[in-house]
């Protein structure tokens, strides 16, 4: 399938993204590259909400990703009305990998995509299981993950967050380690308005850090 | 009739209603009571057409899931239908989600199966009994297009009539003023099913033979069958 191995590829040009996993939430961390100092880096969107419990950061050609998060949240919405429980992360990862390996189908609904999606996504949400990230490619695969990275800067990301992770991390510990590894792998200088921040918690569930709170973490590195 | 109509084609003669009757009623009553870590649901044996009883030995509650079970009665056509599309939907659900439904995702999606068919209902009296995430006994009360309403206690069925009655007054203290509602024990719920079924069973023709008890609690499900009135 050269299709979904040149899709993979694509995606190592991606901005970095990174999920870490702990026992108190998930935390999702993003890159932002500002290519111009006229672009309005606010509006540039990589992490998005699929529901009030699960967040998803994405790496590689962000128009597809808007086709994938948008079916993830329609599930999630047509699990809440049929069964009046939250979706589970990864049932919603499985329902986005459906989709994600459909291309070149085509059915009574017309014809699918025809090419592979050409993101990375990262699915971090809380559940009856507690807090999870799952990782999922072009290829549909989706797997389990304590913290990974994704995108142009994954390598040595995934290698620091191997170094660093440890299982009874605190949120704020998570925080700070992806803000530090991000630093570590970005070519421009870190700062508020380059990066993305959010993280998912049980009382909370998904909700972005505001510039200022990053800003404050950026300031202890 | 003029012979030149009766040999006529069909479009040529007097107009006349059609009808179509679609469903049957077949009677069975059900009634259902949660107690803190438990439910009881219940249900007559006898199944009804018209004056004829088609059989003394045919339960009305079916178990979904190891937590869950619900009471069905009406059109028994639609009940084994229901059945059968319901035990497909939870088969799928645990082959999708790799977890057994919870009691209250059931409650949810009879719901929205009963109201798929709004407009070709099935024709039948659902309760829904089971325990749920933090370990209590519920009961949910169906209508037939798939209103639910989630309670303490519920009777439903032919003698739905007779028996609610009995237990808003018994278990709700409803009407009446100064006086406290029962804790619900095993012994009571019990005791309260026995008796409705047998007030049931002398007014209704419709209840009758025997009824199968089944309880519910965290440590499994247990059946017990009682006698009633045969004739």
């Amino acid at each position: 399938m050269f299709q979904v191995e040149y899709a993979i590829e694509a995606i190592k040009l991606g901005s970095t993204a990174i999920g870490i996993q702990t026992s108190e939430g998930v935390v999702l961390a993003v890159e932002k590259r500002i290519t111009s100092s006229l672009m309005i880096p606010s509006t540039i969107e990589k992490i998005v909400e699929i529901d009030k419990h699960i967040g998803c950061a994405v790496s590689g050609l962000v128009a597809d990703s808007r086709t994938l998060v948008d079916h993830a949240r329609v599930e999630c919405a047509n699990h809440w009305f049929v069964y009046n429980q939250d979706m589970k992360v990864e049932s919603v990862a499985q329902a986005v990998s459906n989709l994600a390996i459909r291309f070149g189908d085509s059915d009574d609904d017309g014809p699918a995509m025809s090419r592979p999606f050409g993101v990375a996504m990262l699915f971090a949400g809380v559940d009856k299981s507690g807090a999870q990230l799952y990782h999922m490619d072009p290829s549909g695969t989706f797997l389990e993950f304590g913290a990974k990275a994704i995108g142009s800067g994954s390598e040595g990301a995934q290698q620091s967050l191997q170094e660093a992770y440890h299982k009874s991390m605190t949120l704020d510990e998570a925080l700070k380690v992806s803000l530090t590894v991000l630093k570590q792998v970005m070519e421009e200088k870190v700062s508020g308005s380059n990066v993305e921040v959010a993280a998912v918690t049980p009382d909370k569930g998904f909700h972005r850090y505001p510039q200022k709170a990053v800003e404050q973490v950026i300031a202890t590195l | 009739m003029s012979l030149a109509v009766m040999d006529g084609a069909d479009y040529m003669r007097d107009p006349r209603k059609h009808h179509f009757h679609p469903y049957a009623d077949n009677g069975g009553t059900s009634v259902a009571i949660a107690g803190d870590d438990f439910v009881m649901i219940a249900s007559d044996t006898r199944l009804t057409r018209g004056f004829n009883i088609l059989s003394r030995d045919q339960g009305k509650v079916l178990g979904l899931t190891p937590k869950t079970m619900m009471a069905s009665s009406g059109c028994w056509a639609d009940v084994l239908t229901l059945k059968k599309v319901l035990n497909a939907r939870l088969t799928m659900y645990s082959h999708e989600h790799h977890d057994v439904m919870s009691t209250t995702a059931v409650a949810q999606l009879l719901s929205t199966m009963l109201y798929w068919r709004r407009f070709f209902p099935y024709y039948v009296s659902n309760i829904l009994a089971g325990i749920d995430e933090e370990g209590k006994g519920v009961v949910y009360h169906y209508d037939p297009v798939g209103h639910m309403e989630k309670l303490a206690f519920s009777a439903t069925g032919a003698s739905v009539a007779q028996i609610q009655p009995l237990l808003d007054n018994q278990l709700g203290a409803l009407n009446m003023k100064d006086v406290t509602p029962p804790t619900i024990t095993k012994e009571l719920a019990r005791q309260l099913i026995h008796d409705a079924f047998v007030s049931a069973a002398e007014r209704d023709i419709n209840t009758g033979d025997g009824i199968l008890i089944h309880t519910i609690t965290k440590d499994g499900t247990t059946d017990e069958k009682v006698k009633l009135r045969r004739d």
